[in-house]
């Protein structure tokens, strides 16, 4: 839904956001069970698992992977992989981003060294919003 | 409905690909909310019938119900980019290669690939998608599936 570049001294931020229907996603899982497994990783299932709202959590997670995908230009026309993107969280709940194969070099590639998501669902909507770090010198070892 | 006992040799553009073209009118109706006549065959998925991703993934799984075929969404993607590496397929300015354009002429017929030498960013790919594409790369599918 958007996807933006924001410049800034030197350094820039991509960023991506998306919006989804919960029952949406969660009627297509439903289906689809073989989906899931395609779409998000054990992690990100056996989370949504162990919640009470459990399909608020994955249309969350889904809403996450498009946003990031927005916010690095490319859909899944580069040979992304849906789980490329995973939404892992912090000990106090706080998402954080973990990229992998395409989606990782991708973003290495625009010198990313820092990937933050937030992620909010109500009102039957989930939505996500990306924000990529970028610098020209590219990620530093180690630092996400 | 088509599902089994295609053979491979058969041109996959003769009269078996009305039936996927009907399954995948039918499918895309369903899953983005429109009427099926809305869905034209040259109709773009993602921009004249307005998908998104989760309808797009749904439809992928009503053309499997109907047609016996599987396609994952990722698969599209290795489709349209046939042998080519992503790094083949798309230069380092983000644009399509001319071997890019090349294969994309295979699987998007409808489109000139001279029209679109260094202009067709490789985001943009997806958006050319055609229901009579998509009905085509099912035909394929099917074709393979029973050839192996």
């Amino acid at each position: 839904m958007l996807a933006e570049t924001i410049h800034n001294a030197g350094s820039r931020v991509l960023i991506g956001a998306d919006l989804v229907s919960v029952d949406r996603v969660a009627s297509v899982l439903a289906a689809q069970p073989d989906l899931a497994r395609e779409v998000f990783t054990g992690r990100e299932l056996r989370y949504a698992a162990a919640r009470r709202r459990g399909n608020e959590h994955l249309a969350a997670r889904f809403a996450a992977k498009e946003a990031v995908f927005k916010a690095l230009g490319t859909g899944l026309s580069r040979g992304m992989r849906w789980r490329d993107v995973e939404v892992v969280n912090a000990a106090n709940g706080k998402p954080r981003l973990l990229l992998a194969g395409r989606a990782d070099l991708i973003a290495e590639r625009a010198g990313v060294w820092s990937a933050q998501i937030s992620l909010s669902h109500a009102a039957g909507f989930a939505l996500a919003f990306a924000a990529l770090e970028c610098s020209a010198e590219g990620r530093p070892d180690s630092s996400r | 409905m088509v599902a089994g006992g295609l053979d491979p040799s058969v041109n996959v553009m003769t009269d078996t690909t009305m039936d996927y073209l009907a399954i995948v009118r039918a499918a895309l109706a369903e899953a983005v909310g429109i009427d099926e006549d809305e869905v034209k065959p040259t109709s773009t998925i993602v921009g004249d019938l307005e998908a998104e991703s989760i309808d797009l993934l749904d439809a992928l799984f009503r053309i499997e119900r109907l047609a016996g075929v599987k396609i994952q969404a990722t698969e599209i993607t290795d489709l349209l980019l046939g042998e080519l590496s992503a790094e083949e397929f798309e230069g380092p300015d983000g644009m399509v290669t001319d071997a890019g354009l090349d294969q994309l002429q295979r699987v998007l017929p409808q489109i000139d690939k001279h029209e679109f030498r260094g202009k067709l960013a490789a985001d943009d790919v997806m958006s050319l998608l055609t229901v009579e594409d998509l009905a085509s790369m099912v035909a394929r599918r099917l074709a393979a599936a029973d050839a192996g």
